[in-house]
């Protein structure tokens, strides 16, 4: 492994019953990288962000994420990701405060107060800190779940489809946040980011590295700078299905 | 990598617990469904014993009754008790904590287990006025007091890994009670039994209530200690 690796998947396989939803699946990401990840549905994207973030077990196959064993030690790779997904995993019925507090409590954050405050204006919601959850917009729901997926101040950060059902205004909201957090962490660390994503565009507009998915393989996984256009637009339609005979 | 403070396990254990608690004081969504199922079983039984009141000796099936009406509610609430945890993807995000996973099912545990005491502390007095009112009171009664708090032990245990198991289910109440209903008889069976054996005074209350107790004393051992050891793999499957 590579001094500087945030990642290197080797041979990441799972199965579900009769299907093989990731095969052989390996790359080694840097430091400091944004990487896209594309693919069809069903193209094993969730499941390998899944597996990388500690939410689901390789059937074989393992990773280091951040120089942990994936496998061994789970435990303490927690400690240093954060998940933004499509869900906003956070509970409805609690306030914008009580969410955050409760994830900066379990996270050990040496100043939970303080933190969630700094967070709440980070994500323009501090003047709706006490209402509970439920009660907010779609794209309000995924600031607080951007600001609750920072809270530990993560070395990486997984992005599940973020932007699905946000509309253009919330996209813009969000944009401006990735941007300010795509700068350095707490510690001085570069903060690394790996996300899913359908939009073509946006995807590639955030990336320094790209990863395609077909069937649960790789057919892609290159830096930016070294993939022509064209030819990633060909393979990335070809693999939706929506390439040209 | 340096490692961040780690949080004690009994910290993540109450701060769980916390969470659960202030979520339930403000919904109040358990406990009110918990506390109206549980007057609504009461009416039907007592509506049904009042038109057999001749021919059934209530006190003799007063241990049943109480403890079919314990089952059926705490159903209803461990349902509920994972319901708000799978409601956008919250427990997963617990998940994501470094935390010993076996303090999600303690801290689940001991919130099923206060609500259940709550809805006991509602139905007792109700279940004596429907049912109770007008016959003597034995001496032995405080002897309930046992069963009562091993058995809802057991229920809020084993019932909080199997509402995990079925979380992700289709037809999870369907399944929770499959489930739940056969792995808790030996429980049930005991503490029916010495439940029925305090309230009549019955004479073999001294040979047969403390091995009902021991029964039910060793099943909540067992059983909670095999749920807590099998928890990280049931959560994380």
């Amino acid at each position: 492994m590579s001094e500087q690796a945030t990642i290197v998947a080797t041979d990441l396989t799972k199965v579900f019953g009769a299907r093989r939803a990731l095969d052989r699946v390996g790359f080694e990401l840097p430091a400091g990288a944004f990487l896209s990840i594309f693919g069809p549905n069903g193209a094993g994207k969730t499941t390998l962000l899944r597996i990388l973030s500690t939410l689901a077990r390789p059937t074989s196959g393992n990773a280091q994420v951040l120089g942990f064993d994936l496998k061994e030690k789970p435990g303490d790779l927690r400690a240093h990701i954060g998940l933004i997904s499509h869900k906003p995993l956070l509970y409805l019925d609690l306030s914008a405060e009580e969410n955050l507090l409760l994830a900066a409590r379990l996270y050990g954050v040496a100043d939970p107060y303080e933190r969630v405050g700094e967070l709440l204006a980070t994500v323009e919601l501090t003047a709706r800190r006490h209402d509970v959850v439920r009660t907010f917009s779609r794209g309000m729901t995924q600031r607080l779940a951007i600001a609750r997926a920072l809270v530990h101040d993560p070395q990486l950060v997984f992005l599940d489809e973020p932007y699905s059902g946000l509309d253009p205004r919330a996209v813009q909201i969000f944009d401006e946040l990735l941007h300010k957090v795509r700068q350095k962490s707490q510690d001085g660390k570069p903060r690394s980011f790996c996300m899913v994503s359908h939009d073509m565009d946006k995807g590639l507009a955030l990336a320094t590295h790209l990863l395609i998915l077909e069937r649960g393989k790789v057919v892609l996984f290159a830096r930016k700078e070294d993939v022509n256009p064209g030819e990633f637009a060909r393979l990335y339609l070809n693999s939706v299905g929506m390439g040209v005979a | 990598m340096t490692n961040k403070p780690r949080v004690s396990a009994w910290q993540h254990y109450r701060i769980l617990l916390g969470k659960d608690l202030r979520r339930e004081f403000r919904t109040r969504e358990m406990l009110t469904s918990m506390g109206i199922y549980t007057l609504l079983v009461l009416v039907i039984f007592g509506t049904a014993l009042v038109q057999a009141a001749e021919k059934v000796d209530i006190l003799q099936m007063s241990g049943g009754l109480f403890w079919a009406l314990i089952v059926f509610t705490s159903l209803l609430g461990l349902n509920r008790s994972f319901a708000y945890e799978k409601e956008d993807g919250a427990l997963e995000g617990v998940l994501l904590v470094p935390l010993d996973r076996s303090v999600i099912f303690l801290s689940k545990l001991t919130a099923n287990l206060l609500f259940l005491l709550v809805i006991e502390v509602i139905a007792i007095p109700l279940f004596f006025v429907f049912f109770l009112s007008g016959l003597p009171l034995q001496p032995t009664l405080p002897l309930a007091l046992g069963p009562l708090l091993v058995g809802t032990i057991g229920i809020a245990g084993i019932g909080t890994l199997l509402a995990t198991i079925t979380i992700n289910t289709r037809g999870k109440d369907v399944l929770l009670a499959l489930l739940f209903v056969p792995l808790i008889f030996p429980l049930l069976y005991a503490c029916v039994s010495a439940t029925t054996l305090a309230i009549c005074a019955s004479p073999a209350l001294y040979d047969i209530y403390p091995a009902a107790m021991a029964l039910a004393i060793g099943y909540d051992v067992v059983m909670i200690l095999v749920s807590w050891l099998l928890y990280d793999f049931v959560v994380s499957a």
